[in-house]
């Protein structure tokens, strides 16, 4: 599988807290005598989130896939989770299981890259660790960047887990 | 907005809600108790605020919350996170100043309730794309034989691209399906990754059918499109941010 997301594509995900911040944060009422707590350390974390998706990162693990991919013969006979090595979906159940504790901290980690952004996040998502079994739980957003290095991390070694005729 | 300072009179307001509701049970903000404070046949759900508000996890769940519970009784009008009154008789008057325009918000979402979806890009479907497209077959081809960091760079960015185009391609005809049958929609931010954010206002009755139809096109389009779907919601994309200005 490429992203915890694949395997239930076909059926929408039921969204959480995270989902729907913008909407907490960006819309409902406001009126104009009432002072508002200041958001910013948030706005600054959306602008990050966005940079890191058009990344030549990423470009270089679409190309990394693409790779792997047989294109010389009927590429209809492989499945989109052979091509990435399989592995991760047997892990996708233990994954879940741990993502039901993690904080939304962790959430809004994940959509920044890990080197460049570990200071933006703190601001105003602190302390806001493991608080239980939540409801409303935060889950992984799908994505280009994070689905493709977890492929990479992952499952690496497996590359090669069935005959290419190629080579 | 203004800088914040509280003081022991500063509420943290939730929402507004038409005479008659009952103030709810779950803990509010920093667990404070919710209480309803009447004014002008509405009633403001508040909370002592505490010292410092900031967009925690919990306080975030407990807003929700709060409206949550309200809304399980009839119409809300909620506030964005963070909303705080310096005093009750502030509020008060606010309530009174603005009573019609509230009463007419409140009749516009009276018996809905809002969903809101959300579709990703599927990078897996490059795979597809490849098949299908000669041209990427061949850059990739040409990748593979002669590969360096440049055509890498090249094939990999034509793939991002490509798999984004289709995704926003499907979050377009997606969009146009779920549109009829809701009584409103409200576009929200995209970008490369989210192509697809919108917000629906339905009747209340509506809920498991609109569900449905989000179910079927997730089975169309999932390959390219990842759909998200959360709700009901209090209805914070139906209500409009503030009164029309009039002097005030």
């Amino acid at each position: 599988m490429i992203t915890y997301d694949d395997e239930v594509v076909c059926a929408p995900r039921a969204g959480t807290l995270y989902d729907v911040l913008e909407l907490i944060l960006d819309r409902g009422m406001v009126i104009d005598v009432f002072a508002r707590v200041s958001l910013v350390g948030i706005e600054i974390l959306k602008v990050d989130a966005r940079i890191v998706v058009a990344s030549v990162d990423t470009y270089l693990r679409f190309a990394e896939a693409c790779n792997r991919l047989d294109l010389e013969h009927d590429t209809r006979t492989k499945t989109v989770p052979e091509l990435f090595g399989g592995p991760l979906a047997k892990t996708v159940g233990k994954a879940g299981a741990k993502r039901a504790t993690r904080s939304l901290t962790d959430k809004v980690r994940d959509i920044l890259s890990p080197e460049e952004h570990e200071h933006a996040h703190e601001q105003e998502y602190e302390n806001e660790g493991r608080d239980g079994p939540e409801p409303d739980r935060p889950r992984h957003r799908p994505s280009a960047e994070r689905g493709l290095r977890h492929r990479r991390d992952d499952d690496r070694p497996r590359a090669r887990r069935r005959a290419n005729p190629e080579e | 907005m203004p800088a914040t300072e509280v003081t022991s009179d500063t509420l943290y307001v939730y929402g507004i809600v038409p005479d008659g509701i009952r103030p709810p049970r779950t803990a509010g903000v920093a667990g404070a108790p919710v209480r309803l404070l009447s004014g002008a046949g509405l009633r403001a759900a508040v909370s002592d605020a505490p010292a410092h508000v900031r967009a925690r996890r919990r306080d975030l769940m407990a807003h929700q919350e709060v409206l949550r519970e309200l809304a399980a009784q009839g119409p809300v009008l909620p506030m964005r996170f963070g909303a705080l009154s310096p005093d009750a008789d502030t509020l008060r008057a606010r309530l009174r100043a603005d009573a019609a325009h509230l009463g007419a918000q409140l009749d516009g979402v009276r018996d809905c309730l809002e969903m809101n979806v959300k579709g990703t890009v599927v990078p897996g479907y490059f795979a597809t794309l490849v098949r299908r497209d000669d041209r990427l077959r061949t850059l990739a081809r040409r990748t593979r034989h002669r590969p360096d960091y440049e055509a890498n760079v090249r094939l990999g960015e034509a793939l991002a691209r490509g798999v984004r185009r289709e995704a926003r391609r499907a979050a377009q005809e997606v969009l146009a399906r779920l549109t009829p049958g809701t009584v409103r929609t409200a576009p929200g931010p995209t970008d490369d990754e989210q192509v697809l954010n919108a917000s629906f206002l339905l009747r209340t009755a509506d809920e498991e059918r609109f569900r449905q139809a989000v179910a079927e096109q997730a089975a169309g389009y999932g390959d390219r499109l990842a759909l998200s779907v959360t709700g009901p919601l209090p209805c914070y994309s139906f209500v409009a941010p503030r009164p029309a200005a009039d002097g005030r």
